[in-house]
């Protein structure tokens, strides 16, 4: 059963169910999820702790496989790819922007934020290079380049996480609890960088998080409970988010 | 990404020592050579003897460096298990990062073996001006440099490669998800049922003792059974090496039940056994120092007994001291150059221990936190120190005896034996020796660094990612 992919969607999954055992002891930890992510669009994938976020993540970045539905990335399905393919779709497709230890200790910022192009084993091209030249300005990095991470704050390093997941124009860029370690001013302008990319750039971004104030910066909130989706949302207030949240672990 | 020596210090310097020595002896050999070609003539025989005797003892020396490195890089792996995750998860493949690394130990290798190759031509230069200037040499101009040089220099780059690339095994099974999770990862996972590794290490084994056996069966009608005997304890050895992290931890735990109850020294005999592999690298080092040097003692014992007993048999007390200074001569001679192979083991030992403390300064931090003192925690990385040097110390002894018993049985058993086995002669006051320089590096390889991984604060330790 091919469904061709819809018109704008940079990622999606279909009929997603994960089981962790076997036999009556199996824990479900994703059952019948679908799901797709616009291109110029910032999702929020929110839920509680242990309801399936990380794992839906994992798996429409091809870093875990499920029991049973399918995931693309773009045209291509990544659910039956080996290694070494879904290396080069991380490589080359995907962005990553995660909580604390995003960045290689041993490369300075400017190393890091090339490291993609580095690992592909080929210089940026023009444009490439001037895009990459843009992300630096904007993002502030100019006068970091020469410094490494463990010189940086933890806001700078995640700008320089950002730099890195948008330099190579990737399908979408994952963000895994972005502001988890940041005070709440360094992660508000984190968020604001995100939103941007995907207002100014086009770039599709999906972020996983519990914080409803970090999930009302997104575009879109889409709830996860107990390894189903509850709710696919608008851009929604934070006080709403946690309402709902607050309904949900209720009824759980 | 060019390759970093970071971590590989230890590699460069036990290439470097295994250089200094295998360039070193023929240096020397050749500065003999040229020293006696007039009084006893250029006799090629001599010089090809010296130069195999060379080339022995440096083979040795270079496996015993190479064992190094593959711990030194498999230590380097597990702590670099997140960087390796994080690069995994942005695209890096499995079999690149392990051939990066296997890069850097070639890196590693060839700049010890230029280090050590240089290092040697000083010694040997040094040693012949001594020599002159002390009248021990003739004086006139020595041209210590040979083409042979290149041997032991290619043999050293070579063997490090090879043993990174096996030690770097474990980069293809790290996952790139590994990066994603909250929880810092553990240093290392359990060993899993490898199967493999196990039929390879009793494979080598059995056939090892097979070979051992038919060398000394041999060896009762000719001394050439010793050849079929070292091809054997070379593969039995390796077997050993290679099983290591099966059986070192069995040890481990015997060792531990006879250390004591209170918290510090069950939590340091449970702490050897939660890392297998770490414990199993550390311990391996010690293993094969004791072993070699044990060894060597055990037949050099061995044989010099058993001439002597031979000399006097047939000649009378009258021949035996002549004899007996010769044998104490040439003992000595082989102790010097196998005891250069040991240094190589004990740089290994250092290594390991060291890293594998510093390695652990997150736990330790989470120890003070729990409210465990520093002199507590000292006593547990003590105590996991002591089980290891006992442990390592008894299986090194044990292999040690067998194999030098089994190399003079199967050299002189056809003139000595008369058909019968001859007893092993065990220098128990070396063994006493051997064990306390193994404590002393055991406990100063894990004490000194700890004390720097304790000195922390709990919560800074605590940060370290």
């Amino acid at each position: 059963m091919h469904t061709p992919p819809e018109q704008g969607l940079v990622a999606r999954v279909e009929g997603l169910s994960k089981r962790y055992g076997s036999g009556p002891a199996a824990v479900a930890a994703l059952t019948d999820v679908s799901l797709g992510i616009r291109s110029g669009e910032f999702t929020a994938i929110m839920g509680p702790s242990g309801s399936g976020k990380s794992t839906l993540m994992h798996i429409m970045a091809g870093l875990d496989s499920p029991s049973s539905g399918r995931a693309w990335i773009g045209e291509q399905e990544i659910t039956s790819l080996g290694d070494r393919e879904l290396t080069l779709v991380r490589r080359r497709r995907v962005g990553f922007v995660f909580q604390s230890f995003n960045l290689v200790p041993t490369l300075d910022v400017e190393a890091n934020i090339r490291f993609p192009f580095e690992l592909d084993g080929r210089a940026p091209s023009r444009d490439e290079a001037a895009w990459l030249d843009r992300l630096i300005d904007a993002l502030g990095l100019r006068a970091r380049l020469r410094h490494r991470p463990a010189q940086l704050s933890g806001g700078q390093q995640q700008r320089v996480a950002i730099a890195r997941a948008l330099g190579s124009r990737p399908a979408l860029v994952f963000a895994d609890e972005p502001t988890g370690n940041l005070d709440s001013r360094t992660g508000r302008e984190v968020l604001a960088l995100l939103s941007a990319a995907a207002a100014e750039y086009g770039q599709a971004i999906a972020m996983v998080t519990h914080d409803p104030i970090a999930a009302s910066h997104a575009d879109r909130v889409v709830f996860i409970n107990d390894g189903r989706l509850v709710a696919d949302r608008p851009r929604t207030p934070a006080a709403e988010i946690s309402e709902f949240m607050l309904g949900i672990e209720a009824r759980s | 990404m060019s390759g970093s020596l970071r971590g590989h210090g230890a590699t460069v310097l036990v290439t470097a020592l295994a250089t200094v020595f295998g360039v070193g002896l023929l240096g020397v050999t050749e500065v003999i050579a040229q020293a006696t070609s007039e009084s006893v003539g250029d006799d090629p025989s001599v010089r090809l003897m010296l130069t195999i005797v060379s080339f022995v003892f440096t083979a040795i020396a270079i496996y015993v460096a190479a064992v190094v490195t593959t711990n030194t890089v498999a230590t380097i792996v597990a702590g670099r298990l997140r960087t390796i995750a994080l690069v995994r998860l942005l695209g890096a493949t499995a079999a690149g990062e392990r051939r990066r690394l296997a890069r850097e130990g070639l890196l590693a290798g060839a700049a010890g073996a230029a280090i050590g190759m240089v290092a040697a031509w000083a010694l040997v230069l040094a040693l012949v001006l001594v020599g002159i200037a002390t009248g021990a040499l003739p004086d006139r101009a020595y041209s210590f440099i040979t083409v042979t040089m290149a041997v032991p220099v290619g043999a050293v780059v070579l063997a490090t490669w090879l043993a990174a690339w096996s030690g770097s095994r474990r980069v293809l099974a790290v996952t790139p998800v590994a990066a994603l999770g909250a929880a810092v990862p553990e240093g290392e996972q359990p060993v899993r049922a490898r199967r493999g590794r196990a039929v390879v290490a009793a494979i080598l084994f059995a056939l090892g003792l097979a070979l051992l056996a038919l060398g000394i069966a041999v060896g009762m009608v000719s001394p050439a059974g010793m050849l079929i005997a070292v091809i054997g304890g070379i593969a039995s050895f390796t077997g050993v090496i290679a099983g290591s992290v099966f059986v070192i931890p069995q040890l481990l735990r015997l060792a531990g039940l006879l250390l004591g109850r209170d918290a510090a020294a069950v939590l340091g005999a449970r702490n050897a056994l939660r890392h297998p592999e770490r414990s199993s690298r550390s311990a391996i080092a010690l293993v094969i120092g004791v072993t070699l040097v044990t060894m060597f003692a055990v037949a050099g014992e061995t044989f010099r007994h058993t001439v002597l007993q031979m000399v006097t048999d047939r000649w009378g007390d009258a021949g035996l001291q002549q004899f007996d200074q010769t044998l104490t001569t040439m003992t000595m001679i082989l102790s010097f150059l196998v005891g250069f192979s040991a240094v190589i083991a004990a740089v290994g030992l250092v290594n390991a221990l060291t890293v594998g403390v510093l390695q652990r300064t997150r736990e330790f931090g989470l120890l003070r936190a729990l409210g465990f003192s520093t002199g507590q925690l000292r006593r547990t990385i003590a105590v996991e120190a002591v089980q290891l040097t006992a442990t390592a110390f008894v299986l090194g002894t044990a292999l040690g005896i067998g194999y030098g018993w089994a190399g003079a049985q199967s050299l002189i058993g056809s003139e000595a034996g008369h058909g019968r086995l001859i007893p092993p002669v065990v220098p128990w006051w070396f063994l006493v020796g051997v064990a306390a320089v193994a404590a002393l590096l055991a406990l100063s390889g894990s004490l000194l660094p700890a004390r720097h991984a304790t000195r922390v604060s709990p919560v800074q330790a605590l940060a370290v990612e």
